[in-house]
């Protein structure tokens, strides 16, 4: 037996809704989405919400006060290794970065987030997701001593929020100081988020993705969408997402 | 009781981020006698002071780390992970000083920070 | 609307009127009033009915400090009407009086109650006969208090904005102190935050004409500096650091690395007879009045104060129109400013104070006399007619909130008022609650507290402590004493009528004595049993007349008194501001869309919203005997074990053995803690030679992680884990026909040979990779599937409609319950408490006491092991068909507690009642008769120590 039973089928994508018959993977949030007119399609094996009004009304939206988009798909692994492997297996596969506690690593569009010494949670795109997997349960079995490497992409739900109002909604719901002089871009701040355990990377200075538990995700919805839209915030879909700046591919470091 | 806690992980944080593991205090001897383990499980020095502490980061990256905490006044004087605490000084958290304590899991509701 | 004539600095613009009403009339206001100065100008003179004795109160304070204009705003009990700024169409009405405002027959408690209203009388005179106290208790409920909440809130009245703000330095009180400090800080590059209660920054200075303008500049230049100032915001308490800031319809939560209180000070009553009728004003109170609202306090008015800050508002008001007929100064010898007040015309009594202020709605005459005058009439009072006694009771340092942040205080003779002696470091006190009095000492003290917080901080530079140190030079220069502060008298005019010394709580001066008399004789004491200090007021206009009151009644010095301890709120605010946002964390399954839809009935179980049932437990309890069931069970915890010591972690760990479990196999285990209980339980599986996959009770996920994690952080093993809980949404497929059903979906070999009992597998079902364990959950053939979350509804609806043509039921957490039950399967939590071993819960099996790994709780166990335990879980059945209820009681040939039903339920396959008890362990044989008594019923059931349900497990083997 292997621990494939943590992972996602492969579905083919299509244009189109889901169909019924397909192991398509769904977010938690998908009839939130859903209630408030979100547009559906099969990316990667996942039903995304690609849009809900217009890419315009969605673009201005979170440049101008703040949008949220689901991003429950992006694949998450969890990588635990001695420190000293943690270090080895991370440099192999991540080109030679050497995460840091408290900050994110970007390399090769992944994110890098090491939460303690000794466990380090990656986070990258769908699609990549299993050729990443591939990789690093390679870097861990040559590693001395035991490494783990766990496929937790539906341990982790995950909303990106976008625009200027985007740390004024966390101030609604969350104690973390992400004030840019205490969290700067790539800052990464594991803790109690919405009274549940979470965890914020600051991906651009008005971008931050935000980890929280599967089985929270309609509640989390809920609180984010209630702060943001006192805010005038509202929801966005991946297409207008994938308009705004993307965090680069080895972001400078502070 | 809202001071602030540095999760030697995560950085600082708000004491409702955190579960509390009680006091540090060294497990018995193997077998011992039903006084003792009564006295382990059940007993506590109860300090009103400076004294070690079991605390686990549970909002957070869910290590447990030990801190050395005045009880009087909420001052925390450091946080380190286990078998990084004895160079400062103190009773150690090594090897028999197990987290037991006659502590049972919690299942306490994570931190109420709004 | 009778108002002066236009002033600069007012704060009411005449070109825009709005209208409000006050228990239903019209009341016109200029935008920019308060409720209070608007009803002022309109003739109201009483603005509510105390607390106990239902008497008339007016304005005192005029700055939401004291308890007499409280009102309530469109429904909502507990605004202060001479702060709370008018909006149009506003619903104001009066608390704690009937028929009304003006003619109140709860009056009668005044005029007849006195001798009969002492602290505590409801204890004293209510007592008897106890059956009766539902009655007082309700009439007691209606008579007193501040207003009534509306019985039923179909919604939250109103949306409070949580807001979290980090700084590095938080100031409190937007005076000329405060402004400095967050400027001086703000300057250095601080990022600060300022908060004053006022509708714009300056404080008490704005009365001054000749003060506003550089008011205004020291708030200008704050902003420039990019502070952020939240004005018409309070302070409500320090929790260690943790400011919670209310400011309208927003909680600031504010965190700062320093804290800079600029507090100020609170004018002070004084306490003598009549000291509570609409007219009598604080001096400042009434200054602010006419200042800020161009509303005529009255027209003439008796002083009575203590210092110069009286006298300088008697001669402002004077200026404004007020004429003053006398002065009372209780300083001998009152100064110059004294002088300035004669030469206006006005007679000036040194040495002299007001004993009463008399009149029936209102103040109609005030009788002044010299210091210390017990007398009646004889010697040297002095009675005026008046319509206004303005009185200047001191100047008492705002200290509660540095209290509450460590700061210590020290009774200072000379002023009477307790004074700061030392903070706590990262907490500063500067302008006048720190003792400063002249402007420039306030300016200097603020900008001097600025400086060290931003300095300690690591910011400024050599310019930067140059000038700290040459701001510490001139507020040497500056320090000296204002001369000319007295001391008054607790009591002035005590035998003439009430003299009180608590408007919030309607405690007289006597009440005070009579409690130290019944011996609550320290302030603490006194404080429980009058109740002064604990009204709205917050000891504002309370806490130093009773220490003044019990440091004479005990002879003590004011010192040896002390004060009470300081405590949150600060500021009176609404619950619901307090009450968080409206959002329960619930945690819901991948599945849980489907049982909405199903319109399962949805209940907690522990931070899980989780189907109960849908509709028809007993119906789905036999549909799992007759056909099959499908239940989601996401919510188990579930945990990955993984290393080369995974095996030994586990053994350490449990009581029974895993290091020898077969790839592929699956094994039940108990959690015990150190102290040999029970802790939790699960099936366990070895996924591989490295890997175990632990799942563990719903409500106990979280624990056993942390318990687990605790232990490795301590033993320091090769092993890693992963909680997966909420990753794998999983579902027990169960019944005779689940076999049948599994196969539909899955190209695995499912039959009794290929996949046996506590067999698990690893197969694609319905295209999605699941881990299959073979379990005996509810008692029938059954699997558990586990897969990813995402695929939750997939797979459940897969399961459903290959189910079909078999007649499948999803079933909910009851029928599971009675499914289990017949198992005797014991339900942690329910079944045990934090007093159950394995033992006593009739699973001595688990425990390998063999074992060559030491593991929790085997040190305790091993002496349990050598006794009979007092007390054993056994099943029972009942004979009459009655089910009991949960916690009932076995009680013993006497009749005394001798055991407790934890379960019970009706088995609607086996046509019984069935059950599990505790109880003394030699009543535990299999046939005994035990007695239950429930709620007032006794009757008999039999001890059953096999489950009631395939008691050899045949069914669920094969």
């Amino acid at each position: 037996m292997s621990l494939d039973f943590l992972t996602t089928a492969p579905v083919a994508d299509g244009a189109g809704p889901a169909n019924q018959s397909d192991p398509v993977a769904r977010s938690p949030m998908e009839r939130c989405a859903q209630a408030v007119g979100a547009r559906f399609e099969v990316r990667s094996g996942w039903n995304v919400a690609a849009g809900y009004t217009s890419r315009e009304h969605e673009m201005d939206l979170s440049t101008t006060a703040v949008g949220w988009a689901d991003v429950s798909h992006l694949g998450k692994l969890e990588l635990q290794a001695s420190p000293e492997a943690m270090r080895t297996i991370v440099a192999d596969a991540a080109g030679g970065a050497s995460p840091e506690l408290g900050r994110a690593t970007r390399a090769g569009y992944v994110w890098w987030l090491p939460l303690t010494p000794s466990r380090t949670l990656v986070v990258c795109e769908a699609a990549d997701a299993p050729g990443l997997k591939r990789r690093l349960t390679e870097a861990a079995s040559d590693s001395p001593g035991h490494a783990s490497v766990a496929d937790v992409t539906s341990v982790f739900a995950a909303l990106t929020l976008v625009g200027p109002l985007a740390r004024e909604v966390f101030a609604r719901f969350c104690a973390i100081d992400l004030r840019p002089a205490v969290t700067p871009v790539g800052g990464l701040r594991p803790g109690s988020i919405a009274r549940q355990p979470g965890l914020i990377v600051r991906e651009e200075e008005n971008r931050f993705l935000f980890l929280f538990g599967w089985a929270v995700g309609e509640y989390m919805w809920a609180v984010v969408a209630d702060a943001a839209r006192h805010l005038g915030g509202g929801p966005i879909g991946l297409d207008a997402l994938s308009s705004h700046p993307q965090p680069s591919a080895e972001p400078s470091r502070a | 009781m809202s001071f602030l806690l540095t999760c030697p992980n995560c950085g600082v944080r708000e004491v409702t981020d955190f579960g509390f593991g009680g006091e540090i205090s060294a497990r018995p001897a193997p077998h011992p006698s039903f006084r003792e383990l009564n006295t382990y499980n059940y007993f506590r020095r109860n300090t009103a002071g400076v004294q070690r502490e079991w605390w686990f980061h549970r909002s957070g990256c869910r290590a447990w780390f030990i801190a050395e905490r005045n009880t009087s006044t909420h001052e925390v004087l450091f946080t380190a992970l286990p078998g990084e605490a004895e160079g400062a000084g103190g009773p150690g958290a090594g090897p028999d000083a197990g987290p037991g304590a006659g502590s049972e899991p919690t299942g306490a509701d994570p931190g109420a920070a709004i | 609307m009778s108002r002066l004539p236009e002033q600069p600095g007012e704060r009411i613009h005449r070109h825009k009127l709005i209208s409000f009403t006050f228990d239903g009339k019209k009341v016109e206001a200029y935008e920019g009033d308060t409720v209070g100065s608007a009803l002022y100008a309109a003739g109201q003179r009483t603005f509510s009915r105390s607390f106990k004795y239902h008497r008339r109160r007016g304005l005192l304070c005029c700055a939401g400090q004291c308890p007499n204009c409280i009102v309530a705003v469109d429904g909502a009990p507990g605004a202060r009407a001479c702060v709370e700024p008018v909006r149009e169409g506003m619903r104001v009405e009066h608390l704690n009086a009937k028929p009304s405002l003006e003619f109140d027959v709860m009056r009668a408690t005044d005029l007849a109650g006195g001798p009969f209203t002492p602290p505590g009388f409801y204890y004293k005179t209510f007592i008897k006969p106890r059956r009766l106290w539902p009655l007082y208790e309700n009439v007691l409920r209606n008579a007193a208090g501040l207003g009534k909440l509306r019985e039923r809130q179909a919604d939250r009245e109103w949306r409070t904005e949580y807001r979290r703000r980090h700084a590095d330095i938080l100031v409190v009180g937007g005076g000329a102190a405060g402004l400095s400090a967050a400027s001086a800080a703000a300057e250095l590059g601080a990022d600060v935050v300022l908060v004053d209660d006022g509708v714009e920054p300056g404080g008490r200075g704005l009365l001054d004409g000749a003060e506003r303008t550089r008011l205004a500049g020291l708030t200008a230049e704050a902003r420039a500096a990019g502070v952020e100032i939240l004005s018409g915001a309070s302070a409500l308490g320090y929790f260690d650091g943790l400011v919670p800031v209310w400011q309208g319809d927003t909680l600031h939560q504010v965190r700062a690395r320093r804290h800079v209180f600029a507090t100020g000070t609170i004018e002070q009553p004084l306490v003598f007879a009549g000291n509570d009728l609409p007219g009598v004003m604080l001096a400042g109170g009434a200054r602010r009045l006419a200042s800020l609202y161009s509303v005529l306090p009255g027209h003439r008015a008796v002083l009575a104060t203590t210092s110069d800050r009286g006298l300088r508002s008697a001669i402002a008001l004077r200026e404004l129109g007020v004429q003053i007929v006398a002065v009372a100064d209780l300083r001998p010898n009152p100064g110059p400013v004294a002088d300035t007040v004669r030469a206006l015309g006005i007679e000036v009594l040194a040495g002299h104070t007001v004993i009463e202020a008399s009149g029936r709605k209102q103040v109609a005459g005030a009788v002044l006399a010299p210091v210390g005058h017990r007398g009646n009439g004889q010697s040297g009072e002095r009675a005026f007619g008046c319509d206004l006694v303005l009185v200047s009771g001191g100047a008492m340092p705002a200290t509660s909130l540095l209290l509450q942040a460590g700061a210590q205080t020290r009774y200072d003779e000379a002023i009477g008022h307790f004074m700061i002696e030392s903070v706590p470091d990262g907490i500063y006190a500067a302008g006048e609650v720190a003792g400063a009095e002249s402007a420039e000492h306030i300016e200097h003290s603020g900008a001097l507290a600025g400086l060290r917080a931003a300095h300690v901080l690591g910011l400024g530079d050599e310019r930067s402590r140059e000038r700290e140190q040459q701001t510490e030079a001139r507020i040497a220069e500056a320090a000296q004493r204002l001369p000319g502060v007295a001391v008054p008298e607790p009591v002035s005019g005590a035998g003439r009528g009430k003299c009180f010394a608590c408007l919030c709580e309607d405690v007289t001066s006597k009440d005070v004595s009579l409690s130290i008399d019944e011996g609550y004789d320290s302030i603490e004491l006194a404080k429980r049993y009058t109740t002064v200090t604990m009204g709205p007021c917050q000891g504002r206009m309370c806490q130093v007349p009773s220490v003044r009151l019990m440091a004479q009644e005990t002879g003590q010095s004011l010192a040896a008194v002390g004060t009470t301890t300081a405590r949150p709120p600060w500021v009176s605010v609404p619950m619901g501001v307090l009450g968080g946002r409206p959002y329960e964390p619930a945690k819901r399954s991948a599945i849980h869309g489907r049982h909405r839809e199903l319109r399962a009935n949805v209940k907690w179980a522990g931070d899980w919203r989780r189907a109960y049932d849908y509709g028809d437990p007993e119906g789905e309890a036999l549909a799992v005997h007759q056909a099959a069931g499908l239940i989601d069970v996401s919510t188990l915890g579930k945990l990955l074990v993984r290393g080369p010591h995974a095996g030994e972690f586990l053994d350490r760990l449990y009581p029974n053995r895993f290091a020898n479990l077969a790839p592929g196999r699956i094994r039940y285990g108990v959690i015990s803690s150190d102290a040999g209980r029970i802790v939790d339980d699960g099936t366990i599986c070895r996924v591989d030679e490295d890997t175990f996959y632990v799942t563990t009770t719903s409500s106990g996920a979280g624990a056993v992680e942390e318990w687990f994690s605790w232990w490795l952080a301590d033993w320091g093993l090769d092993v890693h884990l992963t909680d997966v809980t909420q990753g794998l949404a999983a579902v027990n497929l169960a019944g005779p026909r689940a076999r049948e059903i599994l196969s539909r979906l899955t190209d695995l070999d499912c039959g009794g040979e290929g996949f046996k009992y506590l067999d698990a597998k690893q197969a694609a079902v319905a295209g999605v990779e699941c881990l299959i364990l073979r379990i005996g959950f509810v008692g029938e053939l059954g699997y558990e599937i586990h897969f990813p979350s995402a695929h939750g509804e997939h797979v459940w609806d897969a399961l459903i409609a290959a189910g079909e043509e078999f007649g499948i039921r999803p079933f909910g957490l009851e029928p599971q319950r009675i499914l289990r039950l017949q198992k005797m399967h014991i339900l942690i939590g329910q079944d045990t408490d934090s007093e159950s071993t394995p033992f006593g819960a009739a699973m001595p099996w688990i425990v390998k006491l063999d074992k060559e790994e030491d593991f929790i709780g085997k040190w305790a166990l091993e002496h349990y092991a050598k006794e009979t335990p007092a007390v054993s879980l056994v099943g029972f059945t009942t004979a009459n068909g009655h089910v009991p209820t949960e916690g009932a009681v076995v009680v013993d040939a006497g009749g005394a507690p001798a055991g407790l039903i934890t379960s019970a339920r009706r088995s609607p396959v086996l046509n019984q009642v069935i059950g599990l008890a505790w109880v003394p362990s030699q009543l535990a044989a299999e046939g005994t008769t035990i007695t239950i008594s429930d709620e007032g019923q006794t009757f008999s059931a039999q001890i059953q120590t096999r489950p009631f349900y395939d008691p050899d497990g045949e069914v669920l083997r094969s």
